[in-house]
């Protein structure tokens, strides 16, 4: 049995429950945002997953495009959290609760 | 075959992801998040998206993931200390979330409609880019702006802020001062460096206290 559309589905299901649980239960700002990374991949993989079983090449263009705006968000978020630890000397979400530096 | 593959990459992307949430070091958990690229790069390969695939390992696990390995040495992060559930309506919330997914994916694995995969070139590295310097080309170009953006916030927001006025509370950590402004005889416009080693040492040269790191 060749492996379903369902099944990537599924899987990609999976992934971005797992990163939703991470970004609720940690308080280390660095590993939330590797959690947020885990939830745009399992995005990306539905996104492969429809290209290739519809026969699209959108898919994988958006897939392109998803990881550029990662790129980006990699870049500004590690700056914001350099600039929160070093004005707090923390990396705490619970004591950053304050919307300024 | 693809079976095989399947169940052995989605079973290791799994694993991999519970590691990401489950360490306490982020440091594990960044190289678990690695783990968690590499095997969904190896399930494009198996969705016939070679380029999709290589993309992933360079950017993702080679860029992206040095990036924050990097911070998390520059921060030398210690291990998340074990406390008190912070909310306490933070359980029920993971398994009223626990719930809805498992009926999304009884759902899906029930009443999908599967259509029947073929061999096809979408997913070759020359048919992405004909679509993408074509069709698509706007949204390639938005992209760049959006980096440039990203470029320009990143270096506002990672610089320290400047040069120090004598007014100015502390910056924490080891830094750079004017001596303009630790040595009264110098003269005002001295901009020659001094290196301190510690916030203490800082405070100690401006002649302020050292607990006043906070900007207010």
């Amino acid at each position: 049995m060749e492996p379903q559309l369902s099944w990537y589905l599924a899987l990609s299901a999976v992934l971005f429950t797992i990163g939703v649980t991470g970004v609720i239960i940690k308080r280390n700002v660095i590993a939330m945002f590797m959690c947020i990374e885990l939830m745009l991949n399992a995005v990306n993989l539905t996104f492969v997953a429809f290209a290739s079983f519809f026969q699209d090449v959108i898919g994988q263009l958006f897939v392109f495009i998803v990881m550029t705006v990662a790129a980006a968000e990699a870049a500004v978020g590690l700056g914001i959290i350099i600039a929160i630890f070093r004005n707090r000397e923390s990396l705490d979400v619970d004591e950053a609760s304050i919307l300024k530096l | 075959m693809l079976t095989l593959l399947f169940i052995l990459f989605a079973g290791m992307a799994i694993g991999c992801a519970l590691a990401v949430v489950a360490q306490r070091n982020p440091l594990y958990s960044a190289i678990s998040l690695i783990g968690v690229f590499i095997s969904l790069s190896c399930l494009y390969v198996t969705l016939a998206a070679p380029f999709i695939a290589a993309v992933q390992v360079i950017v993702y696990a080679g860029a992206i993931m040095v990036l924050v390995v990097f911070v998390i040495m520059l921060l030398n992060i210690e291990q998340e200390e074990r406390r008190r559930n912070r909310l306490k309506f933070l359980v029920p919330t993971a398994i009223v979330l626990a719930a809805v997914l498992i009926a999304e994916v009884a759902f899906m694995l029930v009443s999908v409609n599967n259509p029947t995969p073929a061999v096809s070139d979408i997913g070759l590295t020359s048919s992405i880019g004909s679509q993408l310097f074509t069709r698509y080309l706007l949204p390639f170009e938005i992209t760049s702006i959006l980096l440039l953006m990203a470029i320009v916030g990143a270096m506002t927001l990672a610089r320290r802020g400047g040069l120090l006025s004598a007014e100015a509370r502390l910056i924490p950590g080891a830094q750079q001062l004017p001596l303009s402004l630790v040595d009264p005889n110098a003269a005002p416009d001295d901009l020659r460096l001094v290196e301190t080693d510690s916030t203490e040492a800082a405070a100690r040269l401006l002649g302020v206290d050292p607990l006043n790191t906070k900007r207010d």
